[in-house]
């Protein structure tokens, strides 16, 4: 008796440190985030001393003007960009990768090595590895690029404003590249060849197969792909605060960089938890969307 | 129409391919018109790696200079490392970083364990939740937790200590490796374990000697992934440890870059340094990381 019930409170058990570790540290904290956002309290107040301020942090985050641009900022330069841009370029490499090409020349493993690179080096190591290659002087770039006198004299990349934004999604698809090829040479080696042959027996071509067979097989795989790797760019704070620190000017504010900004530098740690309720309001909102569509996709 | 002569070159190739693979006459020169701009790619891909461990080598004086061919290999050496530990506290935050990134992995992996078990070998009526919690984990923004967390540390003092940063990584890694570790126990047979316990063995002893023993090289992939994910990390230590000689290596590469012209040549040794660690064990785990890390991202 006392043991069969001991049995059933095992799993439990088990797995009470990690069911402890993401209580304390996701579940308590997200929830606190939504109250810390209706509150004004600075990094050197008690939590006890907060005072509470209805939908204030909000409304100034509104009139100062600067979270429209950051939100656009996220959602389009850093976000939708690098995304498509990975998608693209991840499924270009997959297709090389599983190329009998590369099969007969025995490169496929090598090739394969070398896609992987950018992922074996930390965020803040290929930040720094890219800032030295775009540095305004000195930078290899600019040495390369005056050198077969395309330009003269430096491009700052990094801190003007009309390639600022394409230096830091360089930066991000050189790094995060590898994981979207890798999932997609997954999916491409999980379709059966039957299919293949059968459309070649159909006298599809090349471009035809891609369309009928590849994507259509690939489209669960992809599903996922978009939704993490959007998830995770929208919420980095990296790549945008290491590069430029938002600017130059706020050329290259996001929302992460806002809310650290307003939590820790101007110390309102309520208007940072306001801008971190929005982001998580928005990838909320996003994965339903989202998930719906490609679900009834999936139906029709 | 073209259906019938394309069916029978089909039959054809499938009855010669297979010798044919293998002899050396199938390389053809038309396949360079793929392995020119492929390797162009990847060449374009392994640059800033390269060029980083080749920055790290140039001499201080020479380095912001253009190249020549005269001086590519002249004047290498390891100056750069030399100022790295003798100019800033690079030499601390590598122990700092090890210490904290040891401890966690360590820590995580014995959740995991007990956890994964748990979902593996039990069914309870709390599973399906935990399941759900553990995937919603990895879509929660980090960025968001920042404030909340960072107030609930400062009042439990543990703000600017290492117990503060490693219960975070313990944290942010165990969703992702209980999930990986549940994998590979749900491919080890449970006659085992079950043979065990008729023989009167407790839950932590077949867990330790019968479990641990047989999924040993699942445990090593698990424990390497949470190692990278908080190597990587930058963020928490960045916020939490501001007191000098507590950075992380992350960190540490961070504050070295200059507001008026940076040492660009010890930024890129610490870069190395700070990438060894992952490149190495990447290189040693590739499959079994890259299936793991795949995996986890895509899971459900």
């Amino acid at each position: 008796m006392v043991t069969s019930r001991f049995r059933a409170l095992q799993p439990y058990l088990l797995s009470a440190p990690a069911l402890a570790v993401i209580g304390l540290l996701f579940l308590i904290p997200s929830t606190y985030n939504v109250v810390l956002a209706f509150q004004s309290l600075s990094p050197y107040q008690s939590p006890r001393d907060a005072e509470a301020v209805g939908f204030e942090n909000f409304a100034d985050l509104w009139s100062s003007g600067d979270l429209p641009h950051a939100a656009f900022n996220t959602v389009f330069w850093l976000t939708a960009m690098t995304v498509v841009l990975r998608l693209l370029a991840g499924l270009g490499l997959a297709l090389a990768l599983q190329s009998p090409i590369l099969r007969r020349w025995k490169l496929r493993g090598l090739s394969r090595t070398i896609i992987l690179i950018p992922w074996m080096v930390p965020q803040v190591v290929a930040i720094a590895a890219w800032r030295w290659i775009l540095d305004g002087r000195s930078g290899v770039l600019n040495q390369v690029l005056s050198g077969f006198g395309i330009i003269d004299g430096g491009i700052p990349f990094l801190a003007q404003t009309s390639t600022v934004w394409w230096s830091i999604i360089a930066i991000i698809v050189w790094r995060e590249l590898p994981f979207v090829v890798m999932v997609l040479v997954a999916g491409l080696q999980s379709i059966p060849s039957e299919q293949y042959e059968a459309a070649s027996v159909d006298g599809a071509g090349r471009w035809i197969s891609l369309r009928s067979v590849t994507l259509p097989n690939l489209r669960p795989v992809l599903t996922i792909v978009v939704l993490v790797t959007v998830i995770q760019t929208f919420n980095n704070f990296v790549y945008v605060w290491l590069t430029t620190g938002g600017g130059p000017g706020n050329a290259t504010a996001v929302l992460a960089t806002e809310l650290y900004t307003a939590a820790f530098f101007d110390n309102e740690l309520g208007a940072g938890a306001a801008i971190g309720l929005l982001m998580t309001v928005i990838m909320a909102i996003f994965a339903v969307i989202y998930l719906r569509v490609t679900a009834t996709k999936e139906d029709a | 129409m073209a259906a019938s002569p394309q069916l029978a070159a089909q039959g054809a190739t499938t009855a010669a391919r297979a010798p044919r693979r293998r002899s050396r006459e199938s390389r053809r020169p038309r396949d360079l018109l793929f392995l020119i701009p492929f390797g162009l790619v990847l060449a374009v891909i392994a640059f800033p790696v390269v060029w980083m461990l080749y920055s790290s080598l140039r001499p201080a004086q020479e380095i912001s200079q253009g190249l020549t061919w005269h001086t590519v290999f002249s004047g290498l050496s390891l100056d750069s490392y030399a100022r790295l530990f003798t100019e800033t506290n690079f030499g601390r935050y590598l122990p700092n970083s090890i210490i904290v990134c040891v401890l966690s992995t360590a820590i995580t992996v014995v959740i995991a364990v007990l956890a994964g078990f748990a979902l593996s070998r039990f069914s309870f009526r709390a599973k399906p939740l935990m399941m759900l919690v553990l995937v919603a984990t990895q879509l929660l923004p980090f960025v968001v937790l920042i404030t909340p967390v960072y107030l609930f540390f400062a009042e439990l003092r543990l703000l600017n200590s290492f117990a503060g940063l490693i219960i975070v990584y313990v944290a942010i890694t165990t969703p992702l490796a209980t999930l990986l570790m549940t994998g590979f126990l749900n491919a080890v047979p449970r006659t085992l374990d079950e043979a065990a316990r008729i023989d009167g063995a407790s839950t932590l002893t077949v867990i330790a000697r019968v479990i641990a023993p047989l999924v040993w090289p699942g445990i090593v992939t698990v424990a390497v992934t949470a190692f990278i994910a908080m190597w990587d990390e930058f963020l928490f230590a960045q916020v939490f440890l501001t007191s000098e000689s507590l950075k992380t290596v992350q960190v540490g590469i961070a504050g070295l870059f200059g507001e008026y012209g940076t040492d660009w040549g010890v930024v890129m040794a610490a870069s190395v340094l700070a990438a060894l660690p992952t490149i190495l064990l990447f290189s040693l785990l590739q499959r079994r990381l890259v299936a793991g890390m795949t995996a986890g991202a895509v899971k459900e």
